[in-house]
């Protein structure tokens, strides 16, 4: 049981890194950006290039790696995102561009690094020890603390600094927020930087945790989307926390259902969320589909 | 000759999966992603009688039409709440849950295994065992499928559904029972796309679950997309395309590994590129999800 508990801590906190990041960018660009899952797989990717081929140290490589990753985010606003809102595409021309930004970053890194599933694993993955009587490895314990620490980096970036407050602005009211002579572009940027990066570690995470494949973005994303409903859309802290429950119920659930029904598990619980609770657990305002 | 019957059987199949969801993402502008789902119920149902009750096509395709048409209306009750990327999202849902029951009720449809040994379709004595014998079966289906869905867009009914589109609150004042509607449209579609299922499951004589996959609804709703929202002809375009594409690629001396990639790529290029420049598709004359 608390083996359990702990594993799912363990696996939400990547869930919510994902999670953060997709709901940063949601608040600001108000669309489902699915090419999200393409940067969390390029982190994780970039990593592996880095780390295993060319035998850089960890800390140097994961930089690398996820300010590549955050650059690849802000790119895809650069090249795609921007033009559509130009031309007056509405979020589900969006959402399917970057859907095709998705598919396409998957399908290159299938080109370049083949099918199959990797791992990233350095020697000192074998040594386990106790926390709260759970049994986890010092990766693991790695990562718990770097997502906490993350999370609330990114809460002081909102709170404290002035680009952080203009985001927080933008995602308010963009119209307001323009008369206020903060720059909407700027801000677009800085979100896809931020969210990016989160992504790109949390994808790191995951390859040094688990295991990496070419389809590792679009799982971790549709996880990230669960998380993001569940917490409640448009609430930044809901996202993290929806991650952290989601990463729970799927580690808990585990002992009742088997574990093939995860998916669709997760998949309920969303479905759930939209038709009784579209607000989320956390949300505050009541959710109103535009027509 | 059997190779080009077997791309032309194909290409029926996926071009009624193509049109039938176009009557959701040209006609009323809902971008579905659980089409694949539907025209898994259609292959799973047609394939389970055949196998034990050993009824004959027709038969099948009208019942995995009704059992699609069915689940579409509840799946799509519950969806049609939302709007735009919500419902996206709603019927992403329901694509992996139904691909979940697809892989995991074992004791029903074998898992991944598959269900294998399906019976070839004859008529009178008259057996559609090779690929050029079924294409005779398959393009007047697809056809029939093109003048239906072509008819019920030109009716008034297909008027509604675009009205719908364009302003649905106006639509509403009207006195239209705008979600009845959408309820039925959705209907038609998945009952279409079950059609389309019986079909594949009695052309393959094989069926598991990794052909209703969501990676296929993406690549059906690609067809639509490239093809063009609101035009038939798009989407017979778009199926082709996609279908052709990889195995043009097998001819440049691809390995049937990296074609397949190659496919995809391609495939998520082109909705990028399409999304930016031009988003009513190849030959489709509504831009859709513009802002209004």
């Amino acid at each position: 049981m608390r083996q359990a508990i702990v594993y799912g801590v363990i696996s939400g906190s990547t869930y919510a890194l994902i999670a953060l990041g997709f709901a940063l960018i949601y608040n600001v660009v108000r669309f489902f950006n699915f090419a999200h899952g393409a940067v969390f797989c390029a982190g994780a990717y970039l990593n592996y290039c880095c780390f295993v081929i060319f035998r850089l140290p960890f800390w140097l490589s994961a930089s690398i790696a996820v300010i590549l990753a955050a650059l690849l985010g802000v790119s895809f606003e650069f090249l795609v995102f921007k033009r559509i809102r130009k031309r007056g595409g509405n979020s589900l021309v969006l959402l399917i561009a970057s859907l095709g930004l998705l598919i396409s970053v998957q399908s290159i890194i299938a080109m370049v690094f083949g099918n199959e599933i990797r791992t990233v694993r350095s020697g000192l993955v074998e040594e386990g020890f106790s926390l709260f009587g759970a049994r986890i490895t010092s990766i693991q314990f790695n990562i718990l603390l770097t997502s906490l620490l993350l999370v609330l980096a990114t809460s002081a970036i909102l709170r404290w600094t002035k680009m952080g407050t203009a985001l927080r602005a933008v995602a308010n009211d963009p119209e307001l927020a323009a008369t206020k002579g903060i720059p909407p572009q700027k801000v677009i940027y800085f979100t896809y930087l931020l969210g990016s990066a989160l992504a790109a570690v949390a994808g790191i995470m995951v390859s040094l945790d688990v295991s990496m494949n070419p389809t590792m973005g679009f799982d971790a994303l549709l996880y990230g989307i669960v998380a993001v409903i569940a917490g409640g859309v448009g609430s930044v802290s809901g996202a993290y926390l929806g991650g952290l429950l989601l990463g729970l119920a799927q580690n808990l659930g585990v002992w009742k259902i088997p574990s093939e029904w995860k998916d669709a598990i997760a998949f309920a619980v969303m479905i759930l969320f939209l038709l009784l609770r579209p607000q989320g657990i956390f949300g505050k305002r009541i959710f109103k589909a535009q027509v | 000759m059997t190779y080009i019957c077997h791309e032309l059987v194909l290409i029926s199949i996926f071009s009624i999966l193509a049109m039938s969801l176009n009557l959701l993402v040209g006609y009323l502008g809902l971008a579905s992603m659980a089409q694949a789902a539907y025209y898994g119920i259609g292959a799973y149902t047609a394939a389970l009688m055949s196998l034990t009750l050993n009824t004959p096509l027709p038969l099948n395709m009208l019942a995995a039409a009704l059992l699609a048409g069915l689940s579409a209306m509840g799946i799509s009750w519950c969806a049609l709440r939302w709007h735009d990327d919500y419902f996206v999202l709603a019927t992403f849902g329901a694509q992996i849950i139904l691909f979940s029951v697809f892989k995991n009720w074992v004791s029903l449809t074998n898992g991944p295994a598959g269900l294998g040994g399906i019976a070839q379709v004859s008529f009178f004595g008259f057996s559609f065992d090779t690929p050029f014998k079924f294409l005779m079966l398959a393009a007047p289906v697809a056809f029939a499928c093109f003048l239906l869905i072509r008819a019920l867009a030109r009716a008034p009914f297909g008027r509604l559904l675009l009205a719908i589109r364009e302003d649905e609150i106006f639509t509403l004042t009207l006195g239209k029972d705008v979600r009845r509607y959408k309820v039925t449209a959705s209907a038609i579609s998945a009952a279409l796309a079950a059609i389309a299922g019986a079909l594949y499951a009695h052309y393959i004589s094989f069926i598991d679950p990794t052909s209703f996959s969501a990676t296929e609804s993406i690549l059906i709703i690609s067809m639509v997309i490239i093809g063009g929202a609101a035009s038939l002809t798009g989407s017979l375009l778009g199926a082709t395309f996609l279908i052709v594409l990889p195995e043009a690629l097998k001819f440049v001396n691809m390995p049937e590994s990296v074609a397949a990639t190659g496919r995809q790529l391609l495939l998520g290029l082109s909705l990028v590129v399409l999304m930016v420049y031009r988003p009513q598709g190849l030959l489709g004359t509504y831009r859709f999800g513009r802002n209004q």
